[in-house]
């Protein structure tokens, strides 16, 4: 059965008709080409497909596309703006946050999930909230040194 | 070598693809969707050991969206595959080996209409009885998962490697301490954040193009030439962002590969399979299990006298890389030590335990969990500090390794231990943890030492070629077949480019790995681009200059020894800069050819397999790493607090390249030492995502050091050797080391989780098939 949605996608109202148990990952992806949100377990389990939901960060592999019908959506897509990397962008090239770079656009939005709200985080909140997006290359140290970097200078 | 002497070799910079990274740019194989795409999907066995008694795929084209349907009957030789070992098929052919093996495989339009076209499809398999346990592989009685052999040994039997030296026994007699335990480690999942991918594309010669996440796409494209009966010149493999992969990314994707292209070529239409994570746990290979049994004999005064290394190796159900990760294993089975006498060998053997292939480390990891903790249980009964134990015995510039091989260079282990012994503030902390009396939490430190051969060893030929070439823009366009799935290998080209060159690294663009842009060069493994290519870019680096050189003496009218370089520019006697892009330009108008290539090949090697003795590898890494450790004695956590870790790296070319693989690599060692365990119950794996199958998160990450010990290494560039996979090896031992201290309690089989910290052992749970059978029939 198909049901239509209309979401604001990185600040464009776009509508579709969704199946109603696709995923908002999947139609992202499939019906909306926006594909930096990643299908790493499509289990709620490594974050790889975290976008900010109503500036919340969820894992889109768990929101039902029809659960998303009228929210506003922004992914990793819409950070940079006119060729200036978002300042977490910035950091994350100078900290080297980035190996294999399947992780980054969901640590990215799961970073500015965590500034937006709590602006200036300790170590351990930026870890914690941080958790939920695996990483398997990097150690993770220099994505949280890179988030730090980024608090401190409050410029998020 | 100073420093001074170099503009970009050691110097900051960023990886050259974190721009598309950050932006969401990137394409990995799973973000392509073609028009006119079908999606793929494979039937996997969900036994373990069953022969095929029938399989009628017709029915699956019955099934509403499925285009074409495949099996084993699709190609040459039912596309008969394997390296060093051909006992693979693309596709099951009479047998099935392991749970999770493809069987056939549907392409249709979409995701679901593939899975209905696998579940319709009437496959009916007569199960066989299996083998589970390596150490009763061998039995007489043990059921047959490997060929007949034409030497008749065991078909269970798939090699054994060995090193000799002397006769241990005769010394172990002598010797007034005498240790020997076994030693366990279990499977482990390679956890690539993006799961096994291909995408095939019919071209209109009949071949074929294929995207594919693998580690070395020459190899790809070889496997397809010969199961597909293609013209070489019709196949071509491009490898686009690989999202992690750390050895894993190599023959289950070559199958994959096959799969997709000869869908393609049946549909006449592009074809793409993306692994689910479930079937990705379940169909992938894993790290081996290793079962060690180690006998150290040292003299009164801490002299290490003789070591026997006897050990099995699980490879599951086919070869794959099993036999070159035992030979990798029995090379630094005994340590980085000076022995009297050595025997090592260990045997690889079929079971029916998934299958086992290359993963970071390769042998190593687990031979250095081993030796490691022997050697430090052995300093315990001497008596002796275990850095003091290790210093006293270590390989130093000049010794002989029990291989037989002189080393005349670049040894830094000693430098290396010195190293972490003084920023971990070793000497307190043994004293002051050593008097805990808590019951509750106690700390504890340990370390690890660890050597690693450089790149291929005498495993096989060991050269690499790169090719550079200057673009009508001015800029510089460079192709390695050694190819970045994370680790940074572009980043190290561009540097060495712009180095020898003299230009910006902003000119400089590597394109992505392609068989029909770059030149074979052998896999991407063993740690061995920064050397191998590297060396190779710089030669085709140097050519190339050599020919700027002299259409800037052309230009400035005097010989080339006397042009100069300020930035960019070329300076003559008279010391008016003219630019790179003029000296580019005359050099056109010269007629000069503005590209070359660049060879480099491994000094050559020796290894006899049969007397065990040789030069393995042409280079060493050495390394050191400590750890700190809390354990709640209560419930048997460890939480690593710190590690320290100083590598013999030769020169680094990209520090924060370097870094970012020590910082990942002691973190996969974390993960291998205290949570990571792929358990097979009879043959069906117990985790098939990330719920069960736990690796560490931010939040179990330590405060980590580093340190570079740069040795100058000189077949490297500039001095360089390798990082990738040492960084990870010495990082288990030395935290279970730490356990020990911190607690009393010896952990000799991985991982050191709650129960065997808590209560010495793995509390027995019996296993299931159900998360198998359920994840290779969903999504
Ligand atoms: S894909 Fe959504 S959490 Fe892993
Ligand atoms: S950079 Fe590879 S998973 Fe994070």
């Amino acid at each position: 059965m198909l049901h239509e949605i209309t979401l604001t996608v990185n600040g464009e109202q776009r509508t579709v008709a969704v199946k109603s148990h696709h995923t908002l990952l999947k139609v992202l992806r499939e019906q909306l080409g926006i594909t930096s949100p990643k299908i790493g377990c499509e289990n709620g389990e490594c974050g790889a497909c975290t976008v900010l939901m109503n500036g919340k960060a969820v894992n889109s592999c768990l929101v039902l596309a029809v659960e998303a019908d009228g929210a506003v959506i922004e992914t990793v897509e819409n950070l940079s703006k006119e060729g200036e990397l978002h300042p977490l962008q910035q950091a994350f090239v100078e900290h080297n946050a980035i190996q294999c770079g399947f992780c980054t656009p969901g640590m990215i939005m799961s970073a500015k999930g965590l500034l937006d709200r709590n602006p200036h985080p300790t170590v351990d909140e930026v870890k914690e909230a941080l958790a939920g997006n695996l990483c398997r290359c990097t150690g993770y140290i220099r994505i949280v040194d890179a988030v730090m970097d980024v608090a401190k200078k409050g410029d998020a | 070598m100073s420093d001074l002497q170099y503009k970009y070799i050691g110097k900051p910079a960023d990886r050259v693809d974190a721009l598309e990274k950050v932006t969401g740019a990137a394409k990995y194989v799973g973000d392509y969707y073609l028009p006119d795409m079908l999606y793929a999907r494979a039937l996997r066995s969900e036994l373990p050991h069953a022969r095929i008694k029938h399989l009628d795929t017709r029915p699956a084209l019955n099934v509403p969206g499925v285009i074409a349907v495949i099996t084993s009957e699709d190609f040459i030789d039912h596309g008969r595959f394997g390296f060093p070992v051909k006992d693979h098929f693309a596709l099951a052919f009479e047998k099935v080996r392991y749970v999770g093996q493809a069987i056939a495989a549907v392409a249709a339009e979409t995701p679901e209409a593939a899975l209905n076209g696998v579940k319709a499809i009437i496959c009916e398999l007569e199960p066989l009885p299996g083998v589970f346990d390596m150490d009763h592989a061998l039995d007489p009685d043990a059921p047959q998962v490997g060929f007949e052999r034409e030497d008749h040994k065991h078909p269970n039997f798939l090699d054994m490697s060995p090193v000799y030296k002397g006769d241990p026994d005769e010394v172990l007699k002598d010797c007034p301490v005498v240790l020997h335990e076994e030693y366990r480690t279990v499977h482990q999942e390679h956890s690539y954040l993006e799961t096994e991918g291909a995408l095939a594309i019919p071209t209109s010669d009949g071949g074929v193009t294929v995207y594919c996440n693998n580690q070395s796409p020459f190899i790809t494209k070889g496997n397809l030439v010969a199961v597909l009966g293609l013209d070489p010149i019709k196949v071509r493999v491009i490898q686009p962002h690989v999202g992690g992969s750390f050895g894993g990314k190599d023959d289950l994707n070559y199958l994959t590969a096959c799969q997709v292209a000869a869908l393609a070529l049946k549909a006449k239409r592009p074809v793409r399979m993306t692994f689910s994570r479930e079937e990705s746990m379940i169909a992938s290979y894993k790290r081996d299990a290793m079962h060690m049994r180690i006998t150290l004999g040292a003299d009164k005064d801490g002299t290490l006298r003789a070591c026997k290394a006897i050990h099995t190796l699980d490879s599951g159900a086919y070869s794959s890389q099993s036999p070159f990760t035992a030979w990798r294993a029995s090379i630094h089975a005994m340590g980085a030590y000076r022995y009297d006498a050595v025997k090592v060998e260990v045997t690889s053997v079929y079971t029916n335990n998934g299958f086992s292939g290359a993963f970071r480390g390769f042998g190593n990891t687990e031979a250095c969990f081993g030796i490691e903790s022997a050697i430090d249980e052995l300093a315990e009964k001497l008596g002796m500090d275990p850095i003091d134990f290790r210093l006293k015995n270590c390989l130093r510039v000049g010794d002989v390794t029990p291989h037989g091989q002189k080393l005349t260079e670049s040894v830094g282990l000693v430098e290396c231990l010195e190293t972490v012994r003084k920023l971990s503030d070793w000497d307190r902390k043994r004293a002051e943890y050593a008097r805990q009396t808590s019951q509750d939490t106690r700390c504890g430190i340990g370390v690890a030492v660890l050597f690693h051969g450089t790149s291929l060893g005498a495993e096989g030929v060991d050269c690499a070629t790169n090719t550079i070439e200057i673009l009508p823009d001015y800029s510089v366009a460079c192709a390695s077949g050694l190819t970045d799935y994370g680790q940074g290998p572009r980043t190290v080209y561009t540097l060495i480019t712009a180095e020898e060159l003299g230009i910006s690294p902003e000119r400089v663009r590597i394109l992505l790995a392609d068989t029909d842009t770059a030149i074979d060069s052998g896999p991407t493994v063993a740690s061995r681009s920064t050397i191998l290519a590297g060396n190779a870019m710089r030669v085709a680096a140097q050519t190339l200059a050599r020919t700027l050189n002299f259409a800037a003496a052309d230009m400035l009218k005097c010989e080339p020894q006397r042009v100069m370089r300020i930035g960019e520019a070329y300076v003559g006697p008279n010391e008016e800069p003219v630019s790179w892009e003029k000296v580019v330009d005359h050099a056109r108008s010269m007629g000069l050819v503005l590209s070359a290539h660049g060879k480099w090949s491994a000094p050559e090697i020796h290894w006899d397999h049969h007397k065990g003795t040789g030069t393995p590898y042409f280079g060493y890494h050495f390394a050191a790493q400590v750890a700190e450790v809390q354990v709640d004695l209560r419930i048997g956590k460890t939480q690593v607090l710190n590690i320290w870790a100083a590598h013999d790296t030769g020169k680094v070319i990209f520090p924060q390249g370097a870094l970012g693989q020590v910082y990942g690599g002691i973190t996969q060692g974390l993960g291998y030492a205290l949570m990571e365990e792929a358990i097979y119950a009879d043959g069906y794996l117990q985790s098939v995502n990330f719920d069960t199958y736990l690796i560490p998160t931010s939040m179990d990450v330590p405060d980590m050091t580093a340190r570079f010990v740069e040795t100058n290494f000189s077949p490297g560039p500039y001095g360089a050797k390798n990082i990738a996979e040492p960084a990870m090896v010495p990082t288990a031992p030395a935290i279970v080391n730490a356990i020990y201290h911190a607690t009393g309690k010896r952990i000799r089989v991985l991982p050191a989780d709650l129960e065997r910290v808590a209560l010495g052992k793995s509390l027995h749970k019996r296993g299931s098939p159900v998360s198998c059978k359920v994840g290779l029939k969903v999504k």
